[in-house]
């Protein structure tokens, strides 16, 4: 069947002249161009769409794929189909999500989905007489994105979960299923998956060191990008590489690719509406050095020493439609490792957001280019306007890095062990000597347990406090913890309240061991420790859980504090679930914050100045019951109650960005993450609670209660609201969990 | 079509307001836009804007939302229903409709409740739509909503919708049950599903196989050994050889061993993987 392809001419042209070359070497020192030395390209086909507008979507299904080949890389070549048209009826209707060409260059191993009815699965295919075999994997999960590791192991990221039993975490937006990383053998043995994080891993690249470099996305509350990551190739070892703390180019880097060690080219976008398609920009995660014309950037990486240049200053790197002649790219391979490098590129022109697109009855038409960065220019080399082309890359052997893998160790027992050497040594924040009594971890969970699509009005996740390990006198802690599970950190002085917040996930693999030097301490300096055995060491790691399985990791009816694991607001609709703030409020606070206008229960009012609305107000109000009648009809229930909405607030981002005004006695009582900077805990300023109980208060003001005249709460109700702050003021937890309830 | 009203303005005023700081998703977007990409009929347009405007706080696109979880097309009653779910107020409105339907609807009017009350995850719908699954009127359409919003829901207080449906006369209903019953929360055993290994459509089969391999059900081994080498579906046997991998029974060798050698690349290599994992 003849394909119809653009002309492309002007690039046929070009390969003859400029130095770019049509094959084979030069003589007599000619420049043959970045293509010069090579053959063939290898290049995926995807029959046009529009439903991959989020970064981490996965799904997709259009039947017609194919992996072509391209020899030689110009115009005049012959593109040749080595997928799947020869390998049997059963690929009549294959999708190709991803490919990645082996070491020797022998063989491709791609995710393909066979029909709708089917998932991706992992398949391999051998170049020199084209069968395609599978791999072995869960008919029933996918399996995208793969890539060879040395060892004759493909690493992939799938839904398929690694801890039986579980769910698979749903994303943040509660729309997907998140997928994580795992491996495999190529003859289908040995499949492991990794640890997980709260929402996607995707897109992972293997570094010229042996670590594998992909995009995770990170959502713990006000924080929701996507950033680069390194991992070793038995998934363990996770360590940042770039873009976090706000040090990023752009929202999300995705399909980061090296281009020499410490250096990378990758897709700088938004998370969504761009087709996983943005700018490209170079990352140098190192100090910058200069080798005859190779830069590279391998000493003291870190994101504090990260910088990148972009090398397609027009292309947005937000969500909006980008301009004729402009567009985006999808993805690039280095060619070279020079200043400026010269990249295969599949690219776009035009205005491609998923939107705008789709409104138009239109996609966007990614073809393949050689871009010249130097310059800033693009060379056609093959756009097929029926299909995607991406993916592009030289049909080259290559060396294969070393197999990179950490210990593990059996005596943990299938828990992970985290802590660090000093906790005080931070770059994030400074400590007071002292100050930090203990590290609190929290599991992190998403909707998938059962929950409705909010956890509350704060947008946090689902969280369980697994404990708190304390600190030693040297600044050391450890903790043993479940495995493979989200977790983060918090440091928490004496009264139980966090000091400074993680704010992100992270996670461990069974039998390993992952000791910071501090909290988040530099990534190049030293962490210096007092000679000997820590103290954590001889005091023995604080048992945080690590073998309690997850439905048991939930207390819905603590009696002490160090007992209280979920932090549930309020009882379900017929009393089912448990409730740990509201009995709190019920006891101590509503005879007097009941609701009516007074002193006691001061008011606001919500204003559109426009009139289009008419204004509402809200009265300051404890009590456990739903929304009024005249604010929403209780159908079943499942609103939030009066208390939360009290104590959470409506926020005021949503209130400046609509116009919207308030007048009258607004605050917002309890903060996500921020115990004490929270008006609740400040006015009832709790006691001291770690390592014991005492009358010592954390504020200098006058207790609520006591003033009052009133018994105060005892130290578990104080920890409750402490942690009711701290972990995201969050309405729901395991312990009111609907989906435990039985209808 | 369901009409939330105008006393909603003041509710909406008040729930929205309550929404949570968008960062860097879910900004922007309008009543207007939301508006022409419904006129453009474009799925993916309309997709893009309701999910552009997850956080706004949008009285005027309550009601065009309200329609959409009416659509014909799944994905835009699914986007819909996901943008009333972060609104637990107006969710609440809506379901109390739509478990109405449940009972007395016809089928596109069961199948868009089915959608609305699985998606945002309504449990209390878990009796009607019980109740529903053994009514005689219904379409295939509104029997797979049903299946799909047991699937969702992910509750096994919806099992009864599933294995009801395992018996329907429709292959799709049927492989649509049996893919669910493995993702319940707590589900004990895929006995349900080992007679579906036997099903006419090869579809099913292929998903029961699944299942069973998903789940260790021992119980299913004869029936997989057999399809493993006889069924006349490479998919089939492909995931027959894979769930006697994960049954890891020794007694599957031989016939494993036999698939290994099979005319098809699918089953080929997965029945070499197989093998290694048997004890």
């Amino acid at each position: 069947m003849k394909h119809l392809i653009k002309s492309i001419a002007i690039g046929a042209a070009l390969f003859t002249l400029g130095g770019i070359g049509c094959g084979g070497g030069g003589s007599g020192g000619e420049d043959t161009g970045p293509l010069g030395n090579v053959e063939s390209l290898i290049i995926l086909q995807r029959p046009k769409r529009n439903d991959t507008g989020d970064i981490f979507q996965y799904t997709s299904y259009v039947a017609g794929a194919r992996i072509v080949q391209l020899s030689p890389p110009t115009a005049a070549g012959k593109l040749t189909t080595i997928c799947c048209d020869k390998a049997g009826p059963e690929y009549a209707k294959i999708d190709i999500q991803s490919y990645d060409l082996s070491f020797d260059a022998k063989s491709i191993v791609f995710a393909g989905k066979l029909s709708d009815n089917q998932t991706y699965g992992l398949f391999l295919l051998q170049l020199a007489d084209g069968s395609v075999t599978q791999i072995a994997t869960d008919p029933q999960r996918d399996y995208v994105s793969p890539i060879f590791l040395p060892g004759d192991r493909v690493m992939f990221t799938s839904n398929a979960v690694v801890e039986a039993g579980a769910p698979q975490h749903r994303d943040e937006y509660e729309r997907g299923t998140t997928i994580q990383l795992g491996r495999v053998n190529i003859d289908g043995t040995d499949l492991e998956l990794g640890p997980r994080n709260l929402s996607h891993r995707t897109a992972p690249n293997l570094a010229s060191d042996g670590r594998v470099v992909f995009t995770q996305w990170d959502h713990l509350g006000p924080e929701n990008s996507g950033h680069l990551m390194f991992v070793n190739q038995d998934m363990q070892e996770l360590r940042e590489g770039y873009g976090k703390e706000g040090t990023g180019a752009s929202n999300s880097t995705l399909k980061a690719r090296e281009i020499s060690p410490g250096r990378y080219v990758a897709i700088a976008t938004a998370r969504n509406r761009t087709l996983n398609a943005g700018a490209l920009i170079d990352i140098r995660l190192g100090t910058v050095q200069n080798d005859n014309g190779v830069v590279s950037a391998p000493l003291n990486q870190s994101e504090a020493n990260a910088t990148y240049h972009q090398l397609t200053p027009d292309v947005p790197m937000d969500n909006s439609p980008s301009a004729d002649t402009v567009g985006r790219y999808y993805d690039a391979f280095p060619l070279n490792a020079k200043d400026k490098p010269d990249l295969l590129v599949s690219w776009a022109d035009g205005p491609v957001e998923s939107g705008v697109l789709a409104a138009a009855g239109l996609s966007a038409n990614f073809g393949v280019y050689l871009y010249d960065s130097a310059h800033q220019q693009r060379h056609p080399i093959l756009d097929d306007p029926a299909m995607w082309d991406i993916f592009a890359r030289p049909l080259q052997t290559r060396t294969a890095p070393n197999i990179v893998g950490s210990a593990q160790d059996p005596k943990l027992a299938g828990q992970t062990l985290i802590g660090s050497l000093n906790v005080y040594t931070s770059t994030l924040h400074t400590f007071n000597p002292g100050e930090i009594f203990g590290v609190r971890v929290m599991e992190g969970f998403s909707s998938e347990e059962g929950f409705p699509e909010m956890f509350g009005t704060t947008e946090f996740e689902g969280h369980a406090n697994l404990g708190v390990a304390r600190v030693q006198a040297d600044g050391s802690w450890s903790a043993k913890i479940p495995a493979n599970v989200p977790v983060h950190l918090q440091t928490v002085d004496i009264f139980g309240m966090s000091l400074f917040n993680e704010p992100v996930w992270f996670s461990g693999r069974p039998g390993e061991a992952r000791l910071c030097g501090g909290c988040h301490e530099s990534r190049t300096a030293t962490t210096n420790v007092t000679p000997g055995i820590l103290d954590t060491f001889a005091t023995g790691a604080a048992q945080l859980l690590g073998n309690t399985p997850r439905a048991q990791r939930l207390q819905p009816a603590p009696t002490s504090s160090n007992a209280i694991v979920g932090v549930s607001w309020g009882v379900l609709p017929g009393g089912k679930g448990a409730a740990l703030v509201q009995p709190i409020f019920d006891a101590h606070c509503i005879g007097c914050h009941n609701g009516v206008p007074g002193p006691a229960n001061p008011s606001y009012t919500i204003t559109d100045p426009t009139g289009a609305m008419a204004p509402v107000t809200w009265t300051f109000d404890l009590t456990g019951g739903p929304l009024p009648a005249n604010m929403s009809v209780a159908a079943g229930g499942g609103a939030f109650s009066k208390s939360y909405f009290t104590m959470a607030g409506p926020n005021m981002e949503s209130i400046q960005r609509n116009g919207l005004m308030i007048s009258g006695d607004f605050k917002v009582y309890m903060n996500p993450e921020d115990a004490r900077g929270s008006l609740v805990i400040k006015k009832l300023n709790p006691k001291q609670m770690f390592p014991a109980p005492s009358a010592t208060r954390a504020f200098a003001t006058a207790a609520h209660l006591v003033e009052q005249g009133q018994a105060d709460l005892s130290a578990q109700e104080f920890y409750t609201l402490i942690l009711a702050a701290d972990m995201g003021v969050n309405f729901y937890s395991r312990e009111n969990n609907p989906g435990l309830s039985i209808y | 079509m369901k009409n939330i009203g105008t006393k909603l303005a003041a509710v909406a005023f008040l729930a929205l307001a309550a929404m949570p700081a968008a960062t860097y998703a879910g900004r922007g977007g309008s009543a207007a836009a939301i508006e022409a990409a419904v006129a453009s009929t474009s799925t993916d347009a309309i997709i893009a804007e309701v999910e552009r405007a997850e956080y706004l706080l949008c009285a005027d696109c309550i009601q065009t939302l309200t329609s959409l979880t009416e659509d014909s097309r799944f994905a835009v009653r699914e986007v819909a229903a996901w943008w009333f779910a972060r609104r637990p107020m107006l969710k609440d409105m809506l379901a109390g409709q739509f478990l109405d339907d449940l009972q007395t609807g016809d089928t596109t009017k069961v199948r868009n409740a089915a959608d609305f009350l699985g998606r945002t995850r309504t449990l209390t719908a878990l009796p009607q739509l019980r109740a529903a699954i053994h009514r005689s009127d219904l379409g295939t359409e509104a029997r797979l909503a049903l299946v799909r919003a047991a699937g969702f829901m992910a509750h096994t207080g919806g099992n009864e919708v599933l294995t009801t449906a395992m018996a329907d006369p429709d292959a799709g209903v049927r492989a649509q049950a049996v893919v669910a019953w493995r993702d319940m929360l707590g589900q004990k055993t895929a006995q349900p599903v080992v007679a579906l290994l036997g099903d006419r459509d090869a579809n099913v089969r292929a998903q029961a196989a699944g299942v069973a391999g998903g789940m260790i059900e021992q119980s299913a081994r004869g029936m997989l050994e057999t399809l493993v080498i006889q069924d006349p579906d490479s998919v089939v046997r492909r995931n027959a050889a894979w769930a006697l991998g994960q049954l890891g029974n020794g007694a599957s060798r031989a016939v494993l061993q036999q698939a290994a050698g099979d005319q098809s690349g699918l089953v080929r290599g997965v029945a070499k993987a197989a093998l290694a994992g048997l004890h």
